[in-house]
């Protein structure tokens, strides 16, 4: 109990000490967390809205579209209509008439699938207004997600075909996927709309006594190849609903396993600067009798405290978040509220936190434990490596130039970690310009706004998950130039003493972060390309212009070198005479 | 007056920390002029500010009043780029603790200030094996820091600081971390270094190397409060006075 309470004094006090750092560490880990649980929390996220749509329209458990011409021309229309006797099925509505009308509304053109219902009060598939009334002579509804699409409301008046209609209702249905947009008029306006030789097509919606066996029933009714009809159960429509969902889980897990990696990266530099000014802590706990085990204890404990409590903060953020980022759209009923986390999901964010804390502190916190008591006591600068060739390099490259190439070379370590950090930021960058020019849906075809809207939706992941990359990479490159401002101080204060100007060393602290900058750059662009594979996008197809591409490499020196400017400068005007008095 | 035969010259210098109660004067009102060729040793108690003295002669500190002139150039008031200039060429350090960079080679240590002084590499790498032989330790060129002795260390430390030819060479306790046979190795290297012509000013609390110089100056309470001339001391005359002829 005693040594439980000294255990919690101990890292309770580091922690307070270390605000700066510590709050740096759980905001990285909750960066994390938050955009993992996100990705986990997508799972199923349209299940719970699509059954509330489904029950409230009296969903049919397969819905069938009757289009001579476009699936094949097998089959006659009395064939498909006695589907309604077919075995299995206890219910059913239509057929009703349906074509493509093309919606015209404030320069866009929309190719619709407009059916002919003169009542919503079927038996099977009843279109459920949200707002407005059902249709009526020169009255049109519309399918919610296409009204939100198009920014319509009650009382606009839309061209159907070149003829003007008001929109009277806005409705949701289950019985059709939202790709495609949806209009309901009635028979008789459907009928004159479809022009003097109409191609009329026919919906029919069945209710079966297995909604579970709706996808064996759909493919037994299907027929051939040429069969005149489609049949989708309504485990396919639910399906194509969470298609968006499915996307940007997709990009969210992509970006979580980013993140996990930048955080890695992160946390390893950061803890290796707290280890490294623990020495003397080590020292001193060590000459009043802890272990070399209960001091690597004290060590991890404090950092997987704060992974935890960074866990606890990015799982409900991430949970909060959910349901703004990945509104089951506005085809279902209801928003997803917050989606119901797994205990799975909590356990498996929690345990990538834990891993990643303990993976960055254990190695350091073995080493401190293990160095002897007076050389912890002494506080020794940790020892610098030493690369012949980089330091033959070097001499060649007048006074910044040395001291940058210098600065890498003894601490190799943190250079990876920097380029790791900063190739997948560039990555990042990369993958977002890729998807811009082609888009991971590849749906951004004119007139279809409902994928553009789906697209939007993907975009807007995207570009916050891209927002947080950059950020927590911006946040890794400032401390590890801290760290290495810290780590160089007595190296840098000699130089100055050796004729070494303010200049030179500033720009020698931040070439130390430029030169590892640069490689990352021209490493990013593959490995952005990669990204954008993994996300679902097609790179081939990309073809993104090759100038934007080669502009990243300046921008990221740029960027790189404003962040580092700053605590290189402050670096390089720390007072010589008493950093070389301390030592 | 002394300006003009001086290489090194402060007026009035002051060095003070802190505010109201708790300001300290390190530095109080201390003139010192030294000519070209001439050994200045200071010695005084710990904490009297020998040393803090040694970083106001060479510019790694502010005064807070006074003047310093080297070679008839102001140092107080020029910019830190100008210093930093200035020390490169003018200027040589020799610390207690060594300072000498842990990665780098013997050789390496002595080329650096001649490289960041933007010699080119072989002529640096040319004078720091000239040095090295000069010291004594052409066989230790290739070693780290960490395979030296303290004296060869120190030893190193002093060929760095002959790296760019300097003026004036600023040594700090430079046998205040050395056991009596390193001393001895650094006494007569700098008993060398005064036959040869090199202006020295040597903080320390070793009264062997104090009287290897040509004046002597003691310090107490940040203030100078005697100075005597040595007549001609020389490293060799007074090692064997020390009896550490070896």
């Amino acid at each position: 109990m005693g040594r439980l309470l000294l255990l919690a004094r101990l890292v309770v006090g580091d922690i307070k000490r270390r605000r700066l750092q510590s709050g740096l560490l759980l905001a990285m880990i909750a960066a994390t967390t938050a955009t993992l649980t996100l990705a986990l929390a997508l799972h199923g996220v349209t299940n719970d809205p699509f059954a509330r749509t489904r029950a409230a329209t009296r969903g049919p458990d397969v819905s069938g579209l009757f289009e001579p011409g476009f699936h094949g021309n097998a089959g006659t229309l009395a064939q498909f209509v006695a589907l309604r006797r077919a075995r299995g099925v206890v219910g059913a509505s239509g057929p009703y008439p349906v074509t493509r009308i093309e919606l015209s509304w404030r320069g866009a053109h929309v190719r619709t699938h407009a059916e002919g219902r003169d009542t919503d009060r079927s038996a099977i598939d009843r279109p459920l207004l949200t707002a407005g009334r059902w249709t009526a002579p020169g009255g049109v509804v519309i399918e919610r997600s296409f009204a939100d699409a198009l920014g319509l409301h009650i009382g606009d008046t839309v061209s159907l075909n070149g003829r003007r209609f008001a929109v009277r209702g806005i409705a949701v249905t289950s019985a059709v996927a939202t790709s495609d947009p949806l209009i309901w008029l009635t028979e008789r306006d459907l009928i004159a709309l479809a022009g003097e030789h109409p191609s009329l097509w026919y919906a029919l919606n069945l209710k079966l006594a297995d909604p579970a066996g709706a996808p064996a029933f759909a493919n037994a009714h299907a027929g051939g190849p040429d069969t005149a009809w489609a049949l989708e159960s309504w485990q396919a429509v639910r399906a194509d609903d969470s298609q968006t969902i499915f996307d940007e889980q997709q990009l969210l897990e992509v970006g979580s396993a980013l993140l996990v990696l930048i955080s890695i990266a992160g946390i390893a530099v950061l803890v290796g600067g707290r280890m490294a000014e623990q020495t003397r802590r080590v020292g001193l706990l060590k000459a009043v009798g802890a272990t070399p085990g209960g001091i690597a204890v004290v060590l991890l404990a404090e950092n997987v405290l704060l992974a935890l409590a960074g866990t606890v903060v990015g799982v409900a953020t991430g949970w909060l978040l959910a349901p703004v980022i990945t509104q089951p759209g506005a085809s279902l009923l209801g928003s997803a509220g917050s989606p119901a986390l797994a205990p799975g999901s909590v356990v498996l964010a929690v345990g990538v936190a834990i891993a990643v804390a303990t993976a960055a502190t254990i190695g350091p916190a073995l080493r401190g434990a293990r160095t002897s008591t007076i050389r912890a006591l002494n506080d020794p600068a940790r020892p610098p490596q030493r690369r012949p060739r980089l330091i033959a390099l070097s001499s060649h490259l007048g006074g910044a130039g040395l001291l940058a190439v210098r600065l890498i070379a003894r601490r190799p370590r943190r250079t990876l970690l920097g380029i790791v950090s900063v190739t997948i930021a560039v990555a990042t960058v990369i993958a977002t310009l890729i998807e811009r020019h082609a888009p991971v849906l590849g749906m951004r075809v004119a007139g279809n706004v409902l994928a553009a809207s789906r697209q939007t939706s993907l975009d807007h992941v995207g570009n916050v998950l891209s927002a947080i990359l950059l950020a927590v990479a911006a946040v890794n490159l400032v401390f590890a130039t801290w760290a290495t401002v810290l780590d160089a101080r007595r190296p840098t204060a000699l130089a100055r003493a050796l004729g070494a100007t303010p200049n030179q060393v500033t720009t020698g602290l931040a070439g130390a972060q430029l030169a590892p900058a640069l490689i990352a750059a021209i490493l990013g662009i593959p490995a952005g390309l990669v990204v954008f594979a993994v996300a679902g996008g097609n790179p081939l197809r990309a073809n993104p212009p090759v100038l934007w591409l080669i502009a990243v490499i300046p921008a990221t020196l740029i960027a790189v070198a404003a962040l580092t400017a700053i605590p290189a400068r402050i670096g390089a005007e720390r007072p010589v005479a008493e950093v070389l008095r301390s030592e | 007056m002394h300006e003009k035969t001086s290489v090194l010259s402060a007026q009035g210098l002051r060095k003070e920390y802190g505010k109201g109660a708790a300001l300290v004067r390190a530095v109080d009102d201390v003139s010192l002029d030294v000519a070209p060729g001439e050994s200045v040793a200071i010695v005084g108690p710990s904490g009297c500010g020998k040393s803090t003295l040694l970083y106001l002669l060479g510019g790694l500190e502010r005064p807070s009043a006074g003047t310093l002139a080297l070679e008839g150039r102001q140092l107080e008031q020029m910019p830190e780029t100008g210093l930093a200039r200035l020390r490169r060429h003018a200027l040589g350090f020799v610390f207690q603790a060594f300072h000498l960079v842990d990665e780098l080679t013997a050789l390496e240590n002595i080329e650096l200030p001649a490289l960041l002084a933007g010699s080119a590499p072989r002529a640096a790498r040319e004078r720091a094996r000239e040095l090295l032989d000069q010291v004594g330790l052409e066989d230790r060129a290739e070693h780290l820091p960490s395979a030296l002795s303290g004296g060869q260390r120190q030893r190193v430390a002093i060929a760095r600081a002959l790296a760019n030819a300097p003026l004036v060479v600023l040594a700090d306790e430079p046998t205040g971390n050395l056991d009596s046979t390193a001393t001895t190795e650094v006494l007569r290297l700098f008993g060398q270094l005064h036959a040869g012509g090199q202006t020295l000013v040597v903080v320390t609390h070793d009264e062997r190397i104090a009287a290897t110089a040509d004046r002597l100056i003691t310090m107490r309470d940040g203030r100078f409060v005697g100075e005597t001339k040595l007549a001609g001391g020389t490293a060799r005359g007074l090692t064997e006075m020390a009896g550490l002829e070896g």
